[in-house]
């Protein structure tokens, strides 16, 4: 029997391989690099500082974490009191916290509307995440010939949605195409607070505040919050110790994970695959899902005569362009941030971009190719709710730039990596002065180290745009939207399908499901 | 006199509306605020001899089913053909595609021979989602909230329509619908000022840039038109856009309909929560059967009714309905034509639409300007000059140029527009001069309408010409508020039936004729 093979061993990799495990299968998981973890992984920047590599915000769908009694395999989970910190360059700290009641008082303060507005405010995201998670959590449809479980499926949300009340459903309508700029401003009077807000609806995508889908980003990201069963989620000890787990639970359930076994290519004979090449040696197989992002597998593992011309076109014009620079900081004391009265303002997010134009301006840097002048920071000091994460005292900064556009103009990465990051840390010290001489390690991770270090296409961290044309039953391509490709045999299972990226994990498991459903392994 | 319907606002909607429900057998008067009918689609003789189109300048939307229904050229109507986009460049080459595909073609292929056949496949796939779009355009937009079988059943025929085209067709179609204009030209294209004179009608009366998500569509929007039966041209009309208010203010005076201008709405009458009529600002009263509103829903239900007479949250969603302008007119009557460095001398490029888009990044910088509140330093423009086609619009040997510019926001961020008008006029110039030197010398006049001005004279709401900006949020069932998209309101009796309603703005006369024709239904219903 030829084992199912799975390319890359990144949480999405390492979900698949449990649930195929699981279900009899005996998968074999390949990772190219030293370890697992994809996107998900901690890097000791300076002894005794463990600071997550990339990825700092882990919204693993709950459900994943049960079936894979992660916790059993080393998980633990943190709930950290604040969603976002918002930093004023002349004022208070604005802070959202996971208690809604706490930030509508803390809001009235500040400006009454805007702490009266709060909770219904809260109160229609959170519906709105309730009615897409169902979406978020199932297989997109067929739309040529949609199936009973897809109609079944159609029907529900239909009726959920028809529970949102005309003027519920309106208002979801209304929501999905806007800009966030416009969505904040329909709520809210505060700038720093419309800044916030709009944070998560562009973060990590070619998106401005402006921009026509962001309100739509920032629901997806509310919805597996929602499915990950809390506002936020923090791993204790550092991202790698989920995928870690995630290692540990699929080799218990009886998957096979190699490291430093790099994937060549994927060897096809008419039209369907026959195996795949890994380090100059040809493993058999019949049945191949890839993690890796749709542009590197269908670009880098295939040989192009393997695919139609169209369908490499549509691939090449998949939308892949990462926007962020990730900086990592090891520090000897906690960041003196302006206003920031106690540390448990600081276990959440910590947002630096005071109102949306300044958002929007950072953004037109992208658009021409160039980093952005004055970048606006997503950041967050996962040492406060954990202190495994640093020497006594001291604590690690994981921040996320933007923009910082893959494809630069007149330029390169190598010459602006140390422009951007004197950059970054300028506008830190600004907002927490003496923050520089505390630096005990700077690391900075462009995007393009980030599309050749980490295997990311185009440094896009969530494997492709999150727009509206490259998600659901379109992610990546309308034809290849449903975890297969046009390869018999051959399947995706990264944040290149649906859902998308934001690392709940479902990705890897519906792709097993439905792998399991269609392809009769034997 | 009772009538049985008032129509408020003599615009082209207005007009259409009132034609269509006379011809049916009812009574209609229509009442203008301004001296000359026809809203934004308006000649005006602004200097002696010199006959702009003041707001308006082309016309490509205009509905074959009205024309022919209304029987518009026996009223007058003749559109003729614009021929053509010249883009000239900053570096004295030039883009210009005319209707000649051959010679489109060759033109494009001495930029690049890729595009150049992408161009012909491009266009076929643009007539294609047109054609697919094209019955959205006469539907009464169904909303999915409501169970209501009728609209369940329109969803279930376009989803079947959907289902049945190719799908590549379908590709297209979703990427359209969401994509920006300059990220789906990316796809077929790679000369960049050819996507950027392109990816400038994905922006025209938008407060978006070429590249903002959501502009694709757009470029659709303006691909649909049918002019004498040919998908797509654009064309201008003789007598200027004005004639075309005039053609269908025939048909309704044919049908019966009484018009009277230099008559303004104070008030619309509502009793028992019905419309009754309307109240004049000299204090008449004029009582009909139906009220129907061709202007915007900030103007009907923000003026010329009372809040109290209206739920709140209606209110709420009237407020919220974005009409942000970026639009601007610069109309010149020039002693003689400009001569464009790119291609000097008098010739058939100045005979159809010269666009001053020189590339995908100065389209894009033009909006940024924009959005911090300032208008552009270098505006992208949309010139015609119909005195070459048309010889009735200027006298002998002069002629009128017609520039659309983007952007200038409604909203400045120093300043107000009355003290920046000159300003602006300048910028245009000053632009102009750059591809065209001698257009300083032959400016005999100049008119400078700012969206301030499109907002007090022409009656549009920050200036934004199509009566509310074109984006999904507030489009088909949205348009122009949630559960009230099919022209009815929440006062009985009272429809709406201007650009604010669907399928929105453009001068396609579709808004007034779908109000007629539901006002008819609901009427016998």
């Amino acid at each position: 029997m030829t084992q199912v093979v799975i390319i890359g061993g990144g949480h999405n990799g390492l979900v698949a391989a449990f649930y195929l495990a699981k279900a009899g299968l005996k998968p074999l998981v390949l990772e190219g690099s030293a370890r697992v973890g994809g996107g998900a992984i901690t890097t000791e920047i300076s002894p005794g500082f463990h600071c997550p590599t990339l990825s700092h915000e882990v919204l693993i769908h709950d459900q994943i974490v049960t079936d894979m009694e992660l916790g059993r395999h080393g998980l633990g989970l943190l709930s950290p009191g604040a969603d976002v910190c918002a930093l004023s360059p002349n004022g208070d700290p604005l802070v959202l916290w996971s208690n809604n009641a706490r930030t509508a008082d803390a809001l009235r303060v500040r400006r009454p509307q805007d702490g009266n507005k709060y909770l219904t405010f809260r109160d229609g995201v959170d519906r709105a995440a309730a009615l897409l998670a169902d979406v978020l959590s199932s297989p997109p449809p067929d739309i040529d010939s949609p199936g009973i479980s897809d109609l079944w499926r159609l029907l529900k949300t239909g009726r959920e949605f028809r529970g949102l009340g005309t003027r519920g459903a309106h208002q979801l309508l209304r929501w999905l195409p806007m800009p966030i700029a416009d969505f904040a401003r329909e709520w809210f009077e505060d700038e720093l607070l419309r800044a916030a807000i709009a944070g998560p609806g562009v973060s990590g995508t070619m998106l401005g505040p402006r921009s026509a889908g962001s309100t739509l980003v920032m629901l997806l990201r509310e919805t597996h919050r929602r499915l990950s069963g809390q506002r936020r989620l923090q791993v204790r000890g550092g991202p790698g110790r989920l995928t870690q787990a995630m290692a540990a639970a699929a080799t218990a359930a009886g998957a096979e994970i190699r490291t430093g076994a790099r994937v060549d290519r994927i060897v096809v004979r008419d039209e369907r695959v026959t195996g795949l090449v890994v380090a100059g040696r040809e493993i058999a197989t019949t049945t191949i899902l890839s993690s890796v992002d749709p542009k590197t597998t269908f670009l880098e593992l295939f040989d192009p005569v393997d695919l139609t011309p169209d369908f490499l076109s549509k691939i090449r014009n998949y939308r892949a362009q990462g926007t962020v620079a990730k900086i990592n900081l090891a520090l000897a004391t906690l960041p003196p941030f302006r206003g920031v009265t106690d540390s448990s303002m600081l276990t959440g997010h910590i947002h630096i971009g005071p109102d949306l134009d300044y958002l929007e301006r950072a953004f037109d840097h992208a658009k021409y190719g160039e980093v952005s002048k004055s970048p606006w920071l997503d950041l967050t000091v996962p040492s406060v709710l954990d202190a495994e994460l640093a020497p006594a005292g001291g604590h690690v900064m994981s921040v996320y730039a933007h923009y910082a556009p893959y494809s630069l103009r007149g330029t390169d990465w190598p010459s602006m990596r140390q422009t951007f990051l004197t950059r970054v840390l300028t506008t830190l010290e600004h907002h927490a002065p003496g923050l520089g001489s505390t630096i005990v390690s700077a690391q900075i991770i462009t995007p393009a180290e980030i599309h050749s270090d980490y295997g990311f296409s185009g440094g896009h961290i969530f494997h492709g745009e999150l727009a509206p044309d490259q998600l659901y039953a379109m992610r990546p391509l309308l034809g290849a939207g449903r975890y297969e490709s046009p390869i018999r045999g051959v399947f995706l299972c990264g944040a290149g399908t649906h859902p998308g990226g934001f690392m709940s994990g479902l990705n890897g498991r519906l792709a097993a499901q439905h792998v399991l459903r269609s392809a009769p392994v034997r | 006199m009772r009538y049985d319907v008032v129509v408020i606002g003599g615009g082209h909607n207005g007009l259409t509306a009132a034609a269509y429900l006379a011809r049916a057998g009812k009574s209609v008067l229509v009442v203008e605020r301004r001296h000359v009918l026809g809203g934004a689609a308006v000649t005006e003789e602004v200097f002696p001899g010199f006959r702009f189109s003041v707001c308006s300048y082309v016309v490509s939307l205009l509905r074959p089913e009205i024309i022919r229904e209304l029987d518009l050229p026996r009223h007058g109507l003749e559109i003729l053909p614009l021929d053509g986009t010249f883009t000239p460049m900053p570096n004295g080459d030039y883009l210009w595609r005319v209707n000649d595909h051959a010679k489109t073609r060759r033109e494009i292929a001495r930029h690049s021979k890729l595009d150049a056949e992408a161009y012909d496949e491009y266009g076929r796939a643009m007539i294609e989602m047109g054609r697919f779009v094209k019955p959205i355009l006469s539907m009464l937009p169904p909303d999915p909230t409501s169970l209501d079988p009728r609209g369940l059943g329109q969803l279930l025929f376009l989803l079947r329509r959907f289902q049945r085209l190719s799908r590549q067709d379908q590709y297209n179609q979703i990427q359209l619908m969401t994509m920006s204009a300059v990220d789906f030209l990316d796809q077929w294209f790679e000369t960049d000022v050819l996507k950027a004179t392109m990816s400038a009608s994905g922006i025209i009366g938008t407060f978006l840039g070429v590249r903002s998500p959501g502009t694709a569509y757009v470029l659709l929007h303006h691909y649909m038109g049918e002019i004498d039966g040919a998908f797509r041209s654009w064309g201008f009309a003789r007598g200027g856009t004005g004639a075309i208010s005039q053609a269908i203010a025939g048909a309704a005076r044919q049908a019966g309909v009484e018009i009277r201008s230099e008559t303004e709405v104070a008030k619309i009458l509502v009793r028992d929560g019905r419309a009754h009529g309307v109240v004049l600002k000299n204090g008449d009263e004029i009582t009909a059967g139906l009220v129907a509103s061709s202007l915007d829903p900030r103007v009907t239900f923000r003026r010329l009714l009372d809040a109290d007479q209206l739920p709140g949250e209606f209110l709420e969603d009237v407020d919220r309905y974005k009409f942000r302008g970026s639009s601007a007119k610069v109309n010149l009557a020039l002693d003689a034509l400009p001569d464009f460095t790119a291609l000097p001398g008098i010739g058939p490029h100045l005979r159809g639409a010269i666009s001053i888009s020189p590339s995908v990044d100065y389209m894009e910088r033009a909006f940024d300007d924009a959005k911090y509140g300032r208008f552009s330093r270098r505006p992208y423009m949309d010139i015609v000059i119909p005195s070459l086609t048309d010889p009735s619009v200027a006298p002998p040997g002069k002629h009128v140029m017609s520039c659309f510019v983007q952007y200038a926001p409604y909203h400045l961020a120093d300043g107000a527009w009355d003290d920046q008008r000159e300003a602006f006029g300048d910028t245009v110039v000053d632009t102009l001069a750059q591809y065209a030197p001698n257009i300083r010398n032959i400016i005999r006049h100049r008119q400078v309408v700012t969206p301030l001005d499109l907002e007090r004279e022409w009656g549009l709401s920050e200036g934004n010409i199509f009566q509310g900006e074109l984006t999904l949020e507030q489009l088909f069932f949205l348009r122009p508020a949630p559960g009230w998209a099919q022209y009815r309101t929440p006062i009985g009796n009272l429809y709406m039936c201007g650009s604010a309603t669907h399928p929105g703005g453009g001068i396609m006369g579709a808004p007034g004729r779908n109000a007629a024709m539901k006002i008819l239904a609901d009427r016998t219903a």
